[in-house]
């Protein structure tokens, strides 16, 4: 990080040169690993430095944004000039004064990945690789990733504000293929944390890529799922991906702040069944989509979405907060320096509630377990989303009858969410990357298991 | 610091440390784009970027590093960071540095006209989408996307063996999404353009074609499920090729992961479709002289009048297959190792237009929109479950929307089933998976999920 506060000073009023009431510097210098590992065999690694500015300028709601790799005064003094030439106006902002913010480190790392030796990374790479291709002798094919990331970023604006963190992160994803004759299935786990490559002292490498294997070996064993409408249950973990999906996206301020959402302008409505409290807690210490402070510089916080089925806040910005009058929460982010943050969840999920998954499954006559689910997507405007179940059972007479593959969920989150009828007290997290305007970022998700009493199933049967 | 002083010094510091072969792969990309938000310019991007790729041979293995900053500190990033990545692999598949191809094709793929459309033209451009798609129809409550853009890249790579190609490309985009609304009921509509000739956009026609498929779905409800013939429209039809297309890369069957694997020659499809790769498409926004690797490129049927011709090769699947490569080695980017796949990627169209599909579907449903194709889709299996939305067509007419419905089956046996190609080709957004084309297609059952 070298930029001389001199240097941040004079870009900054460059880039408000013609106007603008707001200016932001955001610098990165970012480390990547990643290895990749097919059937035992390490056949890429890759290593690389991402290294780049980028200028943010706001006039009202306008906002402009320019990046470039060139650090140089020169160069830096040019791209600002060249974002702020898009305003016309005269300068309103004629000084700034930088104070260096106390950042408070709540996600320690001990062992920095790039200290860690390449042989290091590749046995634990290794042990995944043997314990799921153990698993079972329908296991065709195991694909390991290892990545690692070091990030670290400095940030500036003209109210002042400077501050810097750093953000390391791990993660094994684990991708077990099963094959039966002509059939093949894959079952996947991609465990992560904001941590170094201690992460494998926590992680039970062996536990995780049985668990893929499994999936796999269960979903090529299995019949397909019936199609139609009827209950649900959504396990914890990465269960909780229906919730970032089909909700969370619409509680983002990038939606909310133009009424593109189904949840705007509903504060203080009842928006959910009152088993449903849900919170987006950037806080936790190490968790995976945690973070010190969010990509505008300010504190991560622990933000209560909805409680009791009442809509309570939602994930703002500081340029939607603007739009909306209200403080930004701590969720603005961005996948690089090569992306305008905006407001993104970290660790969001559905809070513990009071059955066991027991009584759950045993108080269903008819449905669906879906104990594993894919990815999916959603249209934040109207709310309909889609997800894959990757590992799915039938429910009959209160019992798992037997596995299902290939269904797919679909319906609209706002009237989902009303639907949920019993929540678990188990709640857990899965990790996932998610992928909207501002790039791709890792974020937790996560629930306890629930129930809905009615979801739409696509399958290639008919119910019966 | 220039590009090949730049490389110059890799290629010597590199030597030092004892690294073999070595390559750079470089892009250079410059960029802009505009959204418009209630007739202001609400965001406004600019960006000149540039990165390079290293790979190099060491005791016999390939390793990979890449960086973004021209520097000395990158050059020993790169050396260093190959040398070690190299002392890890395992794999025993020969990784071949390419001396040059005797010559590469003549392609088009830069536009001087469209690098001259000005800043201002593109806002004015982005404003009148959303003017136009408000304009549309009184049920337009807002327009959340009115964007137009602009980017060119330039490809460089230089290796120790000789080989130094370069090329440019740029291209144009704009996006137009329009919710409307009447009573409770919120729909979308939404058309993308790209192309790398400007005069091809028309503000007017892209916004109304937006607001008219949202308005059109407004009285959607789900149908009962159940097995139907199906129409899939050009971007659907698109969106399922572009899902599957890892199925004709070489590495996808070497590895076992192609369902296509032993089936060369063999009748995988409707006899009535040919499958094109073609990078040296006039203008194609995946065209390019030469592939990842410095190989030039060439047109090739992949499904030949339903008949398997060839799978995607780069240099290493090819050694293994003793073929040659067919020019698909791809990079993502810098940062990516050589991997495959296809450039501009279609179905060649038939002679029917659109409307004449839809009469010849007689009873069934035409799907204008899939969702979940990175969720929903089993490339392995060929497997797909997704959420799906269109038409209910009887007699030969549309009769009402549909929506909350998923659509499923098999990607290969619905190359089997393909029963009326339209002449309605369109490409979508190139990206990752090249620039994928279709036209319509009548599909003769799919299973269809409602109520």
């Amino acid at each position: 990080m070298l930029l001389t506060e001199r240097l941040v000073t004079d870009v900054l009023l460059a880039a408000l040169s013609t106007g603008g009431d707001f200016a932001e510097i955001f610098m990165e210098d970012t480390y990547n690993t990643m290895i990749r590992m097919i059937n035992g065999t390490v056949e890429e690694g890759v290593t690389g430095r991402d290294y780049g500015v980028g200028i943010r300028i706001f006039q009202g709601m306008r906002s402009v944004y320019a990046y470039t790799n060139d650090t140089a005064r020169e160069n830096l003094m040019k791209v600002a000039l060249e974002a702020a030439a898009a305003l016309a106006d005269t300068p309103k902002v004629k000084s700034i004064v930088l104070a260096r913010m106390a950042v408070e480190k709540f996600n320690p790392i001990v062992l920095e990945p790039r200290q860690v030796a390449s042989g290091d990374k590749v046995g634990v790479m290794k042990r995944a690789h043997a314990a799921a291709f153990d698993h079972h002798e329908q296991i065709s094919q195991v694909a390991i990733n290892y990545l690692d990331t070091d990030q670290s970023v400095f940030i500036a604006n003209s109210e002042g504000l400077m501050a810097d963190d750093r953000r390391v992160r791990t993660r094994l994803a684990i991708n077990a293929v099963a094959t039966k004759g002509n059939e093949k299935q894959s079952g996947f786990y991609g465990p992560g944390r904001h941590m170094g490559f201690e992460l494998f002292e926590h992680l039970d490498v062996e536990e995780y890529a049985q668990e893929a294997a499994r999936i796999a070996v269960t979903m090529v064993n299995a019949d397909y799922a019936p199609s139609g409408k009827y209950p649900v249950i959504i396990h914890n973990g990465f269960g909780g991906v229906i919730f970032h999906e089909a909700c969370g996206h619409g509680l983002e301020a990038t939606s909310v702040a133009k009424g593109a959402s189904v949840f705007a302008g509903k504060l203080g409505e009842k928006v959910a069944s009152e088993l449903v409290t849900a919170v987006d807690d950037g806080t936790i210490p190490n968790a995976w989509g945690s973070q010190n402070i969010d990509d505008e510089g300010h504190k991560t916080k622990r933000n209560v979405l909805i409680e009791n089925g009442i809509l309570k806040g939602y994930m703002i910005d500081k340029l939607n907060g603007r739009r909306m009058g209200m403080e930004p929460t701590g969720n603005s982010r961005r996948q690089s320096y090569k992306y305008a943050p905006t407001s993104r969840m970290t660790n969001t999920f559905i809070c513990a509630g009071q059955s066991s998954v027991d009584e759950i499954i045993s108080n269903t006559e008819y449905g669906l377990f879906a104990k594993h689910m894919g990815g999916g997507s959603v249209n934040p405007a109207t709310g309909e989303f889609n997800f894959a179940v990757s590992e799915g059972y039938l429910v009959r007479n209160g019992k798992i009858e037997k596995p299902v593959r290939g269904a797919t969920l679909i319906g609209r989150g706002s009237e989902i969410l009303q639907k949920i009828d019993m929540v678990g007290s188990n709640l857990s997290t899965g990790q996932g990357m998610c992928g909207s305007i501002s790039g791709s970022i890792p974020a937790d998700v996560g629930q306890p298991t629930i129930r809905v009493t009615e979801i739409t199933v696509g399958g290639r049967k008919e119910a019966n | 610091m220039d590009i090949r002083e730049f490389k110059d010094q890799v290629f010597a510091a590199g030597r030092e440390v004892g690294l073999e072969d070595m390559e750079v792969y470089v892009s250079r990309s410059k960029d802009f784009s505009v959204r418009i938000y209630q007739t202001e310019v609400d965001d406004y991007t600019v960006s000149v970027e540039q990165g390079v790729g290293f790979r190099a041979r060491f005791a016999g293995k390939v390793g990979y590093a890449y960086v973004e900053a021209l520097d000395q500190d990158s050059i020993k990033l790169l050396v260093e960071g190959a040398k070690e990545n190299a002392q890890i692999i395992d794999s025993t598949d020969e990784i071949v540095f390419f001396e040059g191809s005797p010559e590469y094709p003549e392609v088009s793929a830069y536009s001087e006209e469209l690098e001259g459309v000005s800043a201002e033209e593109k806002i004015e451009f982005a404003k009148s989408l959303e003017a136009e798609a408000f304009a549309a129809d009184p049920r337009v409550s807002m327009v959340n996307w009115s964007t137009a853009g602009y980017g060119e890249t330039e490809v460089y790579i230089a290796n120790t063996k000789g080989l130094e190609q370069s090329y440019n490309r740029n291209g144009a985009f704009s996006y137009v999404a329009a919710v409307v609304k009447e009573g409770e009921t919120v729909k979308t509509g939404g058309r993308f353009r790209f192309d790398n000739d400007w005069t091809k956009f028309d503000a007017t026609k892209q916004a109304q074609e937006a607001v008219a498929e949202g308005v059109s779905l407004l009285n959607a409800s789900s149908v009962k499920s159940g097995d139907y013939r199906v129409l899939l429209r050009y971007d659907v039809a698109r969106d399922l090729l572009s899902t599957f297309s890892s199925v004709f890369s070489a590495e996808a069957v070497q590895k076992g992961l192609s369902l296509l694997g032993g089936k060369l020659g063999e009748q995988i499809a409707n006899p009535q479709l040919t499958l094109v790769d073609d990078p040296l498409l006039a203008n194609g926004g995946a065209s390019a002289p030469f592939d990842g690797e410095g190989v030039a490129t060439k047109t090739k049927e992949v499904i030949s009048q339903g008949k398997l011709v060839t799978f995607l090769h780069n240099l290493k699947t090819a050694k293994k297959d003793g073929v040659e490569s067919t020019g698909n080695a791809f990079r993502a980017s810098f940062k990516s190792p050589v991997g495959i796949s296809p450039s501009n990627f279609y179905i060649q169209p038939g002679d029917k237009s659109y409307e004449e599909l839809v009469k010849e579907l007689g009873n069934g449903l035409i799907i204008i929109d899939v969702q979940g194709t990175h969720s929903g889709a089993n490339a392995v299996s060929g497997d797909f479950s997704l959420g799906a939305y269109g038409y209910l067509v009887e007699n030969g007419e549309i009769t009402r929307a549909v929506d909350q419905i998923t659509v499923a089956g098999n990607f290969f046996k619905l190359l089997e089933s393909v029963e009326e190609i339209g002449a309605d080709l369109e490409f979508g957004i190139p990206g990752y998976g090249g620039n994928v084309g279709s036209p319509s297609l009548i599909i003769e059952k799919l299973a269809i999920a409602g109520n």
